[in-house]
Protein backbone atom coordinates (compact mmCIF):
# COMPACT_ATOMS: atom_id res chain seq x y z
CA UNK A 1 0.00 0.00 0.00
CA UNK A 2 1.50 3.25 -1.44
CA UNK A 3 2.22 6.08 0.55
CA UNK A 4 0.21 7.94 -1.81
CA UNK A 5 -1.98 6.68 -3.95
CA UNK A 6 -3.64 8.77 -6.45
CA UNK A 7 -7.62 9.27 -5.55
CA UNK A 8 -9.67 8.97 -8.21
CA UNK A 9 -12.65 11.34 -7.82
CA UNK A 10 -16.06 10.61 -10.40
CA UNK A 11 -16.88 13.71 -11.83
CA UNK A 12 -20.49 15.34 -11.84
CA UNK A 13 -20.27 14.23 -16.15
CA UNK A 14 -19.40 10.61 -15.64
CA UNK A 15 -22.39 9.34 -17.02
CA UNK A 16 -21.61 11.47 -20.69
CA UNK A 17 -18.51 9.02 -20.73
CA UNK A 18 -20.07 5.52 -22.09
CA UNK A 19 -23.45 4.58 -24.30
CA UNK A 20 -24.23 2.14 -21.18
CA UNK A 21 -24.04 5.10 -18.85
CA UNK A 22 -26.11 7.80 -21.27
CA UNK A 23 -28.97 5.15 -21.76
CA UNK A 24 -29.02 4.52 -18.07
CA UNK A 25 -29.50 8.37 -17.22
CA UNK A 26 -32.15 8.21 -19.92
CA UNK A 27 -34.18 5.29 -18.71
CA UNK A 28 -34.13 7.07 -15.27
CA UNK A 29 -34.99 10.63 -17.42
CA UNK A 30 -37.90 9.13 -17.92
CA UNK A 31 -39.56 10.07 -15.15
CA UNK A 32 -39.95 13.63 -16.43
CA UNK A 33 -42.45 13.20 -18.82
CA UNK A 34 -44.03 10.73 -17.05
CA UNK A 35 -44.35 13.12 -14.09
CA UNK A 36 -45.88 16.38 -16.38
CA UNK A 37 -48.12 13.57 -17.52
CA UNK A 38 -49.25 12.97 -13.96
CA UNK A 39 -50.19 16.71 -13.54
CA UNK A 40 -51.61 17.10 -16.86
CA UNK A 41 -54.06 14.18 -15.81
CA UNK A 42 -54.59 16.01 -12.48
CA UNK A 43 -55.70 19.30 -14.22
CA UNK A 44 -57.72 17.21 -16.01
CA UNK A 45 -59.64 16.09 -13.24
CA UNK A 46 -59.72 19.30 -11.38
CA UNK A 47 -61.65 20.62 -14.97
CA UNK A 48 -63.41 18.36 -14.49
CA UNK A 49 -65.10 18.87 -10.92
CA UNK A 50 -65.72 22.31 -12.61
CA UNK A 51 -68.25 21.21 -14.96
CA UNK A 52 -68.88 20.78 -18.67
CA UNK A 53 -68.07 23.80 -19.99
CA UNK A 54 -64.52 24.10 -18.04
CA UNK A 55 -63.92 19.95 -18.97
CA UNK A 56 -64.52 21.33 -22.95
CA UNK A 57 -61.94 24.01 -22.36
CA UNK A 58 -59.58 21.28 -21.06
CA UNK A 59 -60.22 18.65 -24.45
CA UNK A 60 -59.46 22.39 -26.32
CA UNK A 61 -55.71 22.52 -24.23
CA UNK A 62 -55.63 19.07 -25.38
CA UNK A 63 -55.27 20.06 -28.57
CA UNK A 64 -52.52 22.84 -28.23
CA UNK A 65 -49.13 22.16 -29.57
CA UNK A 66 -47.78 22.01 -26.40
CA UNK A 67 -50.06 19.00 -25.27
CA UNK A 68 -49.31 17.18 -27.91
CA UNK A 69 -45.94 17.45 -27.73
CA UNK A 70 -45.74 16.47 -24.05
CA UNK A 71 -47.98 13.12 -25.37
CA UNK A 72 -45.29 12.36 -27.74
CA UNK A 73 -42.37 12.95 -25.77
CA UNK A 74 -44.49 10.85 -22.59
CA UNK A 75 -45.77 8.01 -24.97
CA UNK A 76 -41.68 7.87 -26.18
CA UNK A 77 -40.98 7.78 -22.52
CA UNK A 78 -43.43 5.40 -21.37
CA UNK A 79 -42.30 2.59 -24.15
CA UNK A 80 -38.64 3.32 -23.40
CA UNK A 81 -39.67 2.62 -19.15
CA UNK A 82 -41.59 -0.22 -20.61
CA UNK A 83 -39.38 -2.05 -22.45
CA UNK A 84 -35.88 -1.56 -20.27
CA UNK A 85 -38.68 -1.92 -17.26
CA UNK A 86 -39.35 -5.33 -18.78
CA UNK A 87 -36.05 -6.35 -19.67
CA UNK A 88 -34.95 -6.48 -15.53
CA UNK A 89 -37.89 -8.63 -14.67
CA UNK A 90 -36.32 -11.37 -15.03
CA UNK A 91 -33.58 -10.63 -12.66
CA UNK A 92 -35.29 -10.01 -9.92
CA UNK A 93 -38.37 -12.57 -10.41
CA UNK A 94 -36.45 -15.81 -10.32
CA UNK A 95 -39.04 -18.93 -10.08
CA UNK A 96 -36.86 -21.97 -9.32
CA UNK A 97 -38.05 -24.38 -7.46
CA UNK A 98 -37.86 -28.32 -6.70
CA UNK A 99 -40.24 -28.89 -9.21
CA UNK A 100 -40.10 -26.54 -12.52
CA UNK A 101 -37.54 -23.38 -13.12
CA UNK A 102 -38.98 -20.81 -15.60
CA UNK A 103 -36.93 -19.45 -17.58
CA UNK A 104 -35.89 -15.97 -17.57
CA UNK A 105 -36.86 -15.25 -21.52
CA UNK A 106 -40.41 -16.86 -20.97
CA UNK A 107 -40.97 -14.29 -17.82
CA UNK A 108 -39.64 -11.80 -20.34
CA UNK A 109 -42.27 -12.86 -23.16
CA UNK A 110 -45.59 -12.78 -20.56
CA UNK A 111 -44.80 -9.45 -19.53
CA UNK A 112 -44.14 -8.25 -22.98
CA UNK A 113 -47.33 -9.94 -24.11
CA UNK A 114 -48.89 -8.78 -21.01
CA UNK A 115 -48.53 -5.06 -21.56
CA UNK A 116 -49.23 -5.61 -25.04
CA UNK A 117 -52.32 -6.71 -23.92
CA UNK A 118 -53.20 -4.18 -21.46
CA UNK A 119 -52.54 -1.60 -24.05
CA UNK A 120 -54.97 -2.64 -26.71
CA UNK A 121 -57.49 -3.79 -23.97
CA UNK A 122 -57.39 -0.20 -22.47
CA UNK A 123 -57.41 1.95 -25.56
CA UNK A 124 -60.41 -0.74 -26.42
CA UNK A 125 -62.15 -0.10 -23.33
CA UNK A 126 -61.96 3.48 -23.37
CA UNK A 127 -63.10 3.47 -27.25
CA UNK A 128 -66.13 1.71 -25.98
CA UNK A 129 -67.33 3.53 -23.14
CA UNK A 130 -67.28 7.06 -24.79
CA UNK A 131 -69.47 5.53 -27.83
CA UNK A 132 -71.79 4.22 -25.79
CA UNK A 133 -71.93 7.60 -23.67
CA UNK A 134 -72.35 9.29 -27.57
CA UNK A 135 -75.28 6.69 -28.23
CA UNK A 136 -76.53 7.30 -24.81
CA UNK A 137 -76.84 4.22 -23.16
CA UNK A 138 -75.11 3.40 -20.26
CA UNK B 1 -26.16 -0.56 12.44
CA UNK B 2 -28.60 1.55 10.66
CA UNK B 3 -31.35 0.01 8.92
CA UNK B 4 -32.56 2.01 5.24
CA UNK B 5 -36.08 2.93 4.93
CA UNK B 6 -35.61 2.72 1.01
CA UNK B 7 -37.45 -0.46 1.29
CA UNK B 8 -41.03 1.77 1.54
CA UNK B 9 -40.22 3.93 -1.58
CA UNK B 10 -38.83 1.13 -3.60
CA UNK B 11 -41.84 -0.64 -3.33
CA UNK B 12 -43.89 2.21 -3.84
CA UNK B 13 -41.12 3.24 -7.06
CA UNK B 14 -41.84 -0.88 -8.14
CA UNK B 15 -45.61 -1.24 -7.96
CA UNK B 16 -45.41 2.35 -9.87
CA UNK B 17 -43.00 1.32 -12.66
CA UNK B 18 -45.16 -2.06 -13.02
CA UNK B 19 -48.78 0.22 -13.57
CA UNK B 20 -46.92 2.44 -15.73
CA UNK B 21 -45.21 -0.16 -17.82
CA UNK B 22 -48.59 -1.88 -18.46
CA UNK B 23 -51.17 1.17 -18.95
CA UNK B 24 -49.19 4.37 -19.03
CA UNK B 25 -49.20 3.91 -23.08
CA UNK B 26 -52.12 3.20 -23.27
CA UNK B 27 -52.97 6.00 -21.10
CA UNK B 28 -51.24 8.44 -23.27
CA UNK B 29 -52.91 7.25 -26.20
CA UNK B 30 -56.97 8.09 -24.56
CA UNK B 31 -56.03 11.31 -23.25
CA UNK B 32 -53.32 12.35 -26.34
CA UNK B 33 -55.25 10.96 -29.22
CA UNK B 34 -58.78 9.74 -28.45
CA UNK B 35 -60.16 12.23 -26.28
CA UNK B 36 -59.00 15.67 -28.19
CA UNK B 37 -58.99 13.98 -32.03
CA UNK B 38 -61.01 10.69 -32.32
CA UNK B 39 -63.80 11.77 -30.30
CA UNK B 40 -63.29 15.51 -31.60
CA UNK B 41 -66.70 15.77 -33.04
CA UNK B 42 -68.69 14.79 -29.84
CA UNK B 43 -66.90 17.08 -26.57
CA UNK B 44 -69.96 16.95 -24.74
CA UNK B 45 -70.23 13.28 -25.11
CA UNK B 46 -66.75 12.96 -23.96
CA UNK B 47 -67.94 14.92 -21.04
CA UNK B 48 -70.47 12.83 -20.15
CA UNK B 49 -68.82 9.64 -20.40
CA UNK B 50 -65.41 10.68 -18.63
CA UNK B 51 -68.16 12.55 -16.32
CA UNK B 52 -70.08 8.71 -15.93
CA UNK B 53 -67.01 6.97 -15.56
CA UNK B 54 -65.56 8.19 -12.84
CA UNK B 55 -68.37 8.44 -10.79
CA UNK B 56 -67.68 4.73 -10.37
CA UNK B 57 -65.62 4.01 -7.07
CA UNK B 58 -63.61 1.45 -8.72
CA UNK B 59 -63.12 3.79 -12.01
CA UNK B 60 -61.85 6.16 -9.34
CA UNK B 61 -59.65 3.99 -7.84
CA UNK B 62 -58.34 2.90 -10.35
CA UNK B 63 -57.15 6.40 -11.48
CA UNK B 64 -55.83 7.14 -8.03
CA UNK B 65 -53.75 4.16 -7.87
CA UNK B 66 -52.19 4.80 -11.50
CA UNK B 67 -51.68 8.68 -10.79
CA UNK B 68 -50.24 7.85 -7.12
CA UNK B 69 -48.16 4.84 -7.84
CA UNK B 70 -46.91 7.11 -10.86
CA UNK B 71 -45.95 9.85 -9.15
CA UNK B 72 -43.90 8.04 -6.48
CA UNK B 73 -42.17 5.95 -9.21
CA UNK B 74 -41.22 9.54 -10.56
CA UNK B 75 -40.34 11.16 -7.62
CA UNK B 76 -37.94 8.42 -6.83
CA UNK B 77 -36.22 8.71 -10.40
CA UNK B 78 -35.77 12.12 -9.84
CA UNK B 79 -34.98 11.93 -5.95
CA UNK B 80 -31.93 9.68 -7.15
CA UNK B 81 -31.20 11.24 -10.15
CA UNK B 82 -30.96 14.52 -8.37
CA UNK B 83 -28.14 12.32 -6.95
CA UNK B 84 -26.65 10.89 -10.03
CA UNK B 85 -26.34 14.21 -11.38
CA UNK B 86 -24.04 15.38 -8.27
CA UNK B 87 -26.91 17.61 -7.34
CA UNK B 88 -27.27 18.39 -3.66
CA UNK B 89 -29.38 19.58 -1.20
CA UNK B 90 -30.08 18.88 2.38
CA UNK B 91 -31.54 15.33 2.76
CA UNK B 92 -34.74 16.32 4.59
CA UNK B 93 -35.76 19.38 1.88
CA UNK B 94 -35.09 16.82 -1.12
CA UNK B 95 -37.16 13.99 0.46
CA UNK B 96 -39.54 16.40 1.07
CA UNK B 97 -39.71 17.76 -2.43
CA UNK B 98 -39.54 14.19 -4.23
CA UNK B 99 -41.71 12.51 -2.04
CA UNK B 100 -43.69 15.02 -0.14
CA UNK B 101 -44.80 16.59 -3.89
CA UNK B 102 -45.98 13.15 -4.53
CA UNK B 103 -47.85 12.75 -1.76
CA UNK B 104 -49.58 16.06 -1.95
CA UNK B 105 -50.45 15.28 -5.44
CA UNK B 106 -51.95 12.52 -4.52
CA UNK B 107 -54.11 13.88 -1.82
CA UNK B 108 -54.97 16.08 -3.93
CA UNK B 109 -56.33 14.01 -7.25
CA UNK B 110 -57.78 11.68 -4.33
CA UNK B 111 -60.07 14.85 -3.11
CA UNK B 112 -60.83 15.68 -6.82
CA UNK B 113 -61.74 11.88 -7.14
CA UNK B 114 -63.74 12.32 -4.15
CA UNK B 115 -65.92 15.18 -5.80
CA UNK B 116 -66.57 13.50 -8.97
CA UNK B 117 -68.33 10.67 -6.39
CA UNK C 1 -2.78 -4.99 -42.86
CA UNK C 2 -0.93 -2.94 -39.77
CA UNK C 3 2.26 -4.70 -38.19
CA UNK C 4 2.22 -2.18 -35.13
CA UNK C 5 -0.09 -0.44 -32.68
CA UNK C 6 0.02 2.07 -29.98
CA UNK C 7 -0.97 2.02 -26.42
CA UNK C 8 -1.28 4.45 -24.52
CA UNK C 9 -1.05 3.98 -20.97
CA UNK C 10 -1.35 6.15 -17.53
CA UNK C 11 1.26 6.22 -15.36
CA UNK C 12 1.43 7.15 -12.21
CA UNK C 13 4.73 7.20 -9.47
CA UNK C 14 3.24 7.93 -6.47
CA UNK C 15 7.64 9.09 -5.47
CA UNK C 16 7.26 11.34 -8.42
CA UNK C 17 3.72 12.08 -9.99
CA UNK C 18 0.81 14.20 -8.28
CA UNK C 19 -1.07 12.92 -10.99
CA UNK C 20 -1.11 10.26 -13.72
CA UNK C 21 0.25 11.12 -17.14
CA UNK C 22 0.03 9.39 -20.58
CA UNK C 23 2.83 7.78 -21.87
CA UNK C 24 2.20 5.87 -25.41
CA UNK C 25 4.13 2.79 -26.48
CA UNK C 26 4.41 1.32 -30.16
CA UNK C 27 4.88 -2.19 -29.97
CA UNK C 28 4.35 -4.84 -33.40
CA UNK C 29 0.69 -6.20 -33.68
CA UNK C 30 -0.14 -9.77 -34.11
CA UNK C 31 -3.54 -10.53 -34.08
CA UNK C 32 -3.45 -13.12 -31.34
CA UNK C 33 -1.80 -10.52 -28.78
CA UNK C 34 -3.89 -9.73 -26.01
CA UNK C 35 -3.33 -6.84 -24.20
CA UNK C 36 -1.75 -8.13 -21.17
CA UNK C 37 0.69 -9.63 -23.45
CA UNK C 38 1.24 -6.19 -24.84
CA UNK C 39 2.11 -4.99 -21.43
CA UNK C 40 4.12 -7.99 -21.04
CA UNK C 41 6.13 -6.66 -24.02
CA UNK C 42 6.47 -3.11 -22.58
CA UNK C 43 7.91 -4.11 -19.72
CA UNK C 44 10.32 -6.70 -20.81
CA UNK C 45 11.37 -5.13 -24.44
CA UNK C 46 10.91 -0.88 -23.73
CA UNK C 47 10.07 0.25 -20.25
CA UNK C 48 11.05 -2.36 -17.37
CA UNK C 49 9.26 0.74 -15.21
CA UNK C 50 5.38 -0.24 -16.08
CA UNK C 51 3.91 -1.92 -13.11
CA UNK C 52 0.85 -3.82 -13.93
CA UNK C 53 -1.08 -6.99 -12.56
CA UNK C 54 -1.23 -10.15 -14.06
CA UNK C 55 -1.37 -13.99 -13.08
CA UNK C 56 -3.29 -17.04 -14.85
CA UNK C 57 -3.58 -15.32 -17.94
CA UNK C 58 -6.66 -17.23 -18.69
CA UNK C 59 -9.66 -14.99 -16.65
CA UNK C 60 -9.60 -16.79 -13.84
CA UNK C 61 -7.27 -15.16 -11.15
CA UNK C 62 -8.89 -11.73 -11.74
CA UNK C 63 -5.83 -10.10 -10.81
CA UNK C 64 -5.44 -7.99 -14.23
CA UNK C 65 -8.25 -5.89 -14.38
CA UNK C 66 -7.48 -2.24 -16.21
CA UNK C 67 -9.51 0.21 -17.98
CA UNK C 68 -9.46 -0.10 -22.44
CA UNK C 69 -10.38 2.70 -23.93
CA UNK C 70 -12.53 3.34 -20.48
CA UNK C 71 -14.06 0.10 -20.38
CA UNK C 72 -13.37 -2.03 -17.25
CA UNK C 73 -12.16 -5.25 -18.92
CA UNK C 74 -9.59 -8.04 -17.87
CA UNK C 75 -6.30 -7.30 -20.05
CA UNK C 76 -5.56 -11.02 -20.50
CA UNK C 77 -9.28 -11.58 -22.25
CA UNK C 78 -8.84 -8.25 -24.38
CA UNK C 79 -7.07 -8.09 -27.80
CA UNK C 80 -4.95 -5.72 -29.95
CA UNK C 81 -7.15 -7.09 -32.93
CA UNK C 82 -10.13 -5.42 -31.24
CA UNK C 83 -8.55 -2.34 -31.40
CA UNK C 84 -6.18 -2.08 -34.46
CA UNK C 85 -8.75 -0.59 -36.57
CA UNK C 86 -8.43 2.69 -34.62
CA UNK C 87 -4.45 1.65 -34.81
CA UNK C 88 -4.47 2.90 -30.74
CA UNK C 89 -5.75 1.98 -27.59
CA UNK C 90 -6.18 3.62 -23.94
CA UNK C 91 -4.79 1.66 -21.01
CA UNK C 92 -5.55 2.97 -17.25
CA UNK C 93 -5.80 1.59 -13.97
CA UNK C 94 -9.41 0.52 -12.82
CA UNK C 95 -11.55 3.38 -12.33
CA UNK C 96 -13.37 4.13 -8.91
CA UNK C 97 -10.66 2.80 -7.19
CA UNK C 98 -7.08 4.81 -5.90
CA UNK C 99 -4.61 4.31 -7.98
CA UNK C 100 -1.06 2.75 -6.61
CA UNK C 101 0.95 3.21 -9.12
CA UNK C 102 0.74 2.65 -13.35
CA UNK C 103 -1.98 0.41 -13.91
CA UNK C 104 -2.31 -1.18 -10.21
CA UNK C 105 -5.15 -0.33 -7.80
CA UNK C 106 -5.82 -0.20 -4.13
CA UNK C 107 -8.29 -3.36 -3.70
CA UNK C 108 -7.69 -3.11 -0.02
CA UNK C 109 -11.23 -1.23 0.32
CA UNK C 110 -12.67 -4.12 -1.66
CA UNK C 111 -11.56 -6.97 0.22
CA UNK C 112 -12.89 -5.46 2.97
CA UNK C 113 -16.49 -5.14 1.57
CA UNK C 114 -15.92 -8.94 0.49
CA UNK C 115 -15.40 -9.97 4.44
CA UNK C 116 -18.03 -7.53 5.90
CA UNK C 117 -20.47 -9.78 4.36
CA UNK C 118 -19.50 -12.72 5.76
CA UNK C 119 -18.90 -14.85 2.80
CA UNK C 120 -19.07 -18.27 4.24
CA UNK C 121 -21.25 -20.94 5.50
CA UNK C 122 -22.68 -20.23 8.76
CA UNK C 123 -24.66 -22.65 10.99
CA UNK C 124 -27.04 -22.36 14.09
CA UNK C 125 -25.34 -25.57 14.99
CA UNK C 126 -21.69 -26.90 13.21
CA UNK C 127 -21.94 -29.94 12.26
CA UNK C 128 -19.26 -32.47 13.14
CA UNK C 129 -17.11 -34.08 10.66
CA UNK C 130 -17.99 -37.38 11.93
CA UNK C 131 -21.92 -37.11 10.87
CA UNK C 132 -20.37 -36.02 7.54
CA UNK C 133 -20.89 -33.95 4.53
CA UNK C 134 -23.62 -31.51 3.97
CA UNK C 135 -25.92 -33.09 0.90
CA UNK C 136 -27.31 -30.67 -2.16
CA UNK C 137 -28.71 -31.27 -4.82
CA UNK C 138 -27.79 -30.36 -8.32
CA UNK C 139 -30.93 -27.88 -8.20
CA UNK C 140 -30.43 -26.39 -5.04
CA UNK C 141 -27.02 -25.66 -6.13
CA UNK C 142 -28.25 -23.90 -9.42
CA UNK C 143 -30.01 -21.51 -7.19
CA UNK C 144 -27.07 -20.02 -6.48
CA UNK C 145 -24.59 -20.91 -9.18
CA UNK C 146 -23.76 -18.25 -11.25
CA UNK C 147 -23.62 -15.68 -8.33
CA UNK C 148 -20.35 -18.29 -7.07
CA UNK C 149 -18.16 -17.71 -10.14
CA UNK C 150 -17.02 -14.30 -8.80
CA UNK C 151 -13.10 -14.26 -9.45
CA UNK C 152 -13.10 -10.87 -7.18
CA UNK C 153 -10.85 -9.15 -10.11
CA UNK C 154 -13.06 -5.52 -9.38
CA UNK C 155 -14.12 -4.75 -12.73
CA UNK C 156 -18.04 -4.81 -11.35
CA UNK C 157 -16.95 -1.95 -8.99
CA UNK C 158 -15.23 -0.04 -11.82
CA UNK C 159 -18.28 -0.04 -13.82
CA UNK C 160 -20.39 1.21 -11.22
CA UNK C 161 -21.27 4.65 -10.57
CA UNK C 162 -22.82 4.25 -7.37
CA UNK C 163 -19.65 2.52 -5.86
CA UNK C 164 -17.35 5.68 -7.74
CA UNK C 165 -19.51 8.26 -5.94
CA UNK C 166 -19.06 6.35 -2.66
CA UNK C 167 -16.54 3.62 -2.08
CA UNK C 168 -18.43 2.94 1.44
CA UNK C 169 -21.39 0.98 -1.00
CA UNK C 170 -20.79 -2.46 -0.55
CA UNK C 171 -20.56 -3.09 -4.37
CA UNK C 172 -21.67 -5.32 -6.57
CA UNK C 173 -19.17 -8.33 -5.53
CA UNK C 174 -19.73 -8.17 -2.08
CA UNK C 175 -23.41 -8.19 -2.23
CA UNK C 176 -23.82 -10.95 -5.13
CA UNK C 177 -21.46 -13.06 -2.53
CA UNK C 178 -23.85 -12.20 -0.03
CA UNK C 179 -26.71 -13.29 -2.06
CA UNK C 180 -24.96 -16.36 -2.67
CA UNK C 181 -24.63 -17.12 0.44
CA UNK C 182 -27.93 -16.56 1.51
CA UNK C 183 -29.25 -18.58 -1.43
CA UNK C 184 -27.06 -21.83 -0.65
CA UNK C 185 -29.08 -24.77 1.12
CA UNK C 186 -26.51 -25.46 3.54
CA UNK C 187 -26.43 -21.66 4.73
CA UNK C 188 -28.48 -20.89 7.99
CA UNK C 189 -26.70 -17.34 8.46
CA UNK C 190 -28.94 -15.07 6.22
CA UNK C 191 -30.38 -12.91 8.89
CA UNK C 192 -26.57 -12.34 10.40
CA UNK C 193 -25.83 -10.95 6.82
CA UNK C 194 -29.42 -8.82 6.26
CA UNK C 195 -27.89 -6.62 8.80
CA UNK C 196 -25.22 -5.04 6.06
CA UNK C 197 -27.72 -5.86 2.93
CA UNK C 198 -30.36 -3.77 4.96
CA UNK C 199 -28.21 -0.42 5.58
CA UNK C 200 -28.00 2.36 2.94
CA UNK C 201 -24.69 1.58 1.53
CA UNK C 202 -26.14 -2.39 1.57
CA UNK C 203 -28.28 -2.89 -1.55
CA UNK C 204 -29.81 0.34 -1.12
CA UNK C 205 -27.20 2.22 -2.82
CA UNK C 206 -27.60 0.12 -6.46
CA UNK C 207 -29.81 1.60 -8.42
CA UNK C 208 -29.97 -1.24 -11.28
CA UNK C 209 -27.50 0.68 -14.04
CA UNK C 210 -26.90 -2.86 -14.60
CA UNK C 211 -23.01 -2.11 -15.89
CA UNK C 212 -21.41 -4.25 -13.56
CA UNK C 213 -23.25 -7.37 -15.19
CA UNK C 214 -21.82 -6.08 -18.63
CA UNK C 215 -18.70 -6.01 -17.39
CA UNK C 216 -18.49 -9.25 -15.62
CA UNK C 217 -15.96 -11.76 -17.42
CA UNK C 218 -17.73 -14.88 -15.58
CA UNK C 219 -21.28 -13.95 -16.54
CA UNK C 220 -22.35 -13.49 -12.47
CA UNK C 221 -24.61 -10.99 -13.31
CA UNK C 222 -24.42 -8.97 -9.65
CA UNK C 223 -26.75 -6.53 -10.95
CA UNK C 224 -29.71 -9.21 -10.53
CA UNK C 225 -28.02 -10.76 -6.82
CA UNK C 226 -28.37 -6.93 -5.68
CA UNK C 227 -31.74 -6.35 -7.13
CA UNK C 228 -32.97 -10.26 -5.57
CA UNK C 229 -31.10 -9.01 -2.78
CA UNK C 230 -33.47 -5.65 -2.16
CA UNK C 231 -36.51 -7.17 -2.24
CA UNK C 232 -34.96 -9.65 0.73
CA UNK C 233 -34.12 -6.77 2.26
CA UNK C 234 -37.63 -5.32 1.53
CA UNK C 235 -39.74 -8.45 2.81
CA UNK C 236 -37.06 -8.23 6.21
CA UNK C 237 -38.19 -4.75 6.20
CA UNK C 238 -41.51 -5.77 6.38
CA UNK C 239 -41.29 -8.69 8.93
CA UNK C 240 -39.23 -6.27 11.45
CA UNK C 241 -41.73 -3.76 11.13
CA UNK C 242 -44.65 -6.68 12.29
CA UNK C 243 -41.89 -7.67 14.81
CA UNK C 244 -42.27 -3.94 16.05
CA UNK C 245 -45.64 -3.44 15.89
CA UNK C 246 -45.84 -6.78 18.27
CA UNK C 247 -43.39 -4.87 20.67
CA UNK C 248 -40.24 -7.38 19.99
CA UNK C 249 -36.83 -6.09 18.99
CA UNK C 250 -35.25 -4.99 15.83
CA UNK C 251 -34.09 -8.61 14.54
Amino acid sequence: MTAKPYIQRQPAGWWLKSSAYRRYMLREATALPIFLYCLLLISGLYQLTQGEAAFLDWLQVLRSPWVIALHVVAFAAALFHAWTWIELVPKILVVHTSRFTLSPQLIKRVHQGGALACFVGLIGLAVLLLTRATTGAG
Amino acid sequence: MSRSNEPIVWSLFGAGGMILAFLAPAMIVITGFLLPFYFADRPQDVYRGMSQFLANPFAQLFLLAFIALSLYHAAHRLYHGMHDLHVHGPRIAMLLLFYGGATVLTGICAILLLRLG
Amino acid sequence: MSDSITLHISRYRPEQDDAPWVQSYEIPYHRDTSVLEALNYIKDHLDPSLSHRWSCRMAICGSCGVMINDEPSLSCKSFLRDYIAAGELHVRAMENFPIERDLVSDLGGFIDHLKTVQPYLMREQDKPTSEGEYLQTPHEMGRYKAFSQCINCGLCYAACPQFGRNPEFLGPAALTLAQRYNLDSRDEGQSQRMAHLNEEEGVWSCTFVGHCSAVCPKDVDPAAAINQGKVASTVNYGLNLLNLIRGKHDG
